[in-house]
């Protein structure tokens, strides 16, 4: 599975996202779902899934889906 | 009286707009002079982190026009219940299409409505009842003398910057406007919360003071390894909405000791405006677990099952606040608006707990099956009632959330449960841990064994 298709899985689960949700464009507090409480839960899901540990700077700057697929290669992760 | 005070200041942390002194006051009075024309009745506003929704509630408030804050995103229909059985004068902060015998700004067609009581100046839903909220009356006289007594406790002057990090809705957070702007104080309007880069970034520039948090928000500076030495203006920390676990108690408050600061943890409730008591910085570490003496002004009694209360310390029952800022009783209907005062300065909170022998208090636990999701209050048999349609269920409280055992469920009904839940009563999904049950345990009686479920969690 692609990085981008792994990564859409874990914010589906972690933020309980309808179909209806266009992942991939997603910002920070676009959604209801997407708000402090989420973001959270979202960090600690790609954490898990990933097996890789965000610094405090990246967890703040964590404010879309697409940050959040440049942090992962900048992991390492194969896309 | 008023909330301002002549050094008061906003900051919109959006685009920087600094308004304060006669500008300010001339803005509030604006406001409150338009709001004055509007027919009799209470206003509903939906009050967002943002200057124009701070401006209306300040102009209600001056104007003396009892005012509702509401949730800017709840749901379209809990608000048209809420608009059928309160009929408001007026709906602010809104755009949608109006409801029906309201204008096209949302103004009711009918000039006739029962006049609130002149007592009332601010309604709050209470957190987490389901689709049928009703409101807490706090009078003016109330919603002062608690901002006056949070300001002593805390020591607030008008060299404090305190950024809105709790929605404003929330009793919480209408305490930390509050408070500051009664003592000369700056507010900083800051919508995007702890974990993102915008409210840092607005801390350090604007030189923030204090931090406002409830328990969830101290598991998430907790995560974002929050270092104070990095921010040298923030110096003061409080904690409210629920019991803090103690070993982070320890952790913030040697984290403030550390670079001179402090931290304080409170306890209160809606209905006394919010606060009740507050832990002094100075004595945090050698009462860890408390939530402090009375404020000023008010005072703690502690009830035995018979009602009587219990003059020695140490001993646990039901306690009883009382003081200036009780409400003035709850709002289920328009008729209610006109009600004068039902408490007489006495709130029966519902918690369990105890007085030291220096009057500080200790929760122990809940007479009422309540549980707490984010610092929201819900009452765990309303959750039972609205996922039955997935299954017998069990609620029990877990921390900052609520686990709900769901029996004969599997994975994917327990999701749907969550999220049903989460909608039904607009707080986040993850609050909400639902659980397969294979039956519950019961007590001799036959009802569910609550405590034997808790402690599974």
């Amino acid at each position: 599975m692609s990085l981008n298709d792994r990564l859409r899985g874990v914010f589906v689960d972690a933020l309980q996202l309808d179909d209806s949700v266009d992942v991939e464009n997603l910002k920070y507090r676009d959604i209801e779902e997407w708000d402090s409480v989420g973001h959270m839960a979202l960090v600690a899901a790609i954490e898990d899934e990933f097996d890789v540990q965000f610094e405090t700077e990246q967890v703040i700057d964590m404010s879309s889906f697409k940050v959040a697929v440049d942090m992962l290669k900048g992991f390492g992760v194969a896309e | 009286m008023t909330l301002l005070h002549a050094q008061a200041r906003l900051r919109d942390a959006a685009t920087g707009e600094l308004l304060g002194g006669a500008e300010l006051a001339g803005r509030v009075s604006g406001v409150a002079k338009e709001l004055a024309d509007l027919p009799s009745g209470v206003l509903f506003l939906r009050v967002g982190l943002d200057l124009t929704s701070v401006l209306r509630y300040l102009g209600a408030f001056e104007a003396g026009r009892a005012v509702a804050l509401l949730d800017p995103s709840q749901d379209r229909e809990v608000l048209d219940g809420l608009v059928s059985r309160f009929r408001p004068a007026a709906v602010l902060g809104i755009e949608d299409e109006p409801a029906p015998g309201y204008s096209q700004d949302w103004v009711r067609e009918d000039a006739d409505g029962v006049a609130p009581h002149p007592d009332l100046a601010v309604m709050l839903p209470t957190s987490g009842s389901t689709g049928n909220p009703k409101f807490v009356r706090l009078s003016r006289s109330a919603i002062l003398a608690n901002a006056d007594a949070i300001a002593e406790v805390l020591g607030i002057d008008s060299d404090e910057v305190a950024p809105t990090s709790l929605p404003l809705h929330y009793s919480y957070g209408m305490s930390v406007l509050n408070s500051h702007l009664r003592k000369g104080a700056t507010v900083l309007l800051e919508g995007s919360g702890v974990v993102a880069r915008p409210f840092w970034d607005a801390v350090t520039r604007y030189g923030v003071t204090s931090l406002a948090g409830v328990p969830y928000h101290y598991e998430m500076l907790r995560r974002l390894r929050f270092d104070p030495a990095k921010y040298p203006s923030l110096r003061t920390l409080t904690q409210a909405g629920g019991k803090l676990r103690t070993e982070l108690v320890s952790e913030f408050n040697d984290k403030m000791r550390a670079v001179g600061g402090q931290m304080f943890v409170m306890y209160g409730q809606t209905e006394a405006a919010p606060r009740m008591a507050t832990v002094p910085s100075e004595r945090l570490a050698e009462k860890l677990g408390s939530a402090g003496p009375a404020l000023p002004g008010g005072t703690f009694a502690i009830r035995d099952e018979d009602g009587n209360e219990i003059a020695e310390a140490g001993v646990a029952g039901e306690v009883v606040y009382r003081g200036p800022n009780v409400m003035m009783g709850y709002a289920e209907s328009e008729a209610e608006l006109a009600l004068g005062d039902e408490t007489g300065g006495v709130l029966v909170t519902g918690d369990l707990g105890y007085l030291d022998e220096d009057g500080f208090l200790y929760i122990t636990g809940r007479l009422k099956r309540i549980g707490k999701v984010f610092g929201n209050r819900v009452n765990l048999d309303d959750l039972e009632q609205i996922v039955k349609g997935f299954g017998a269920a069990a609620a029990v409280p877990a921390g900052d959330k609520v686990v709900v055992f769901l029996d004969r469920a599997d994975k994917d009904t327990c999701k749907q449960a969550a999220k049903v839940l989460s909608e039904t009563l607009h707080m986040h999904v993850t609050g909400f841990d639902v659980r397969p049950a294979e039956g519950f345990p019961q007590l001799p009686s036959g009802k569910i064994d609550y405590r034997s479920l808790e402690a599974q969690v």
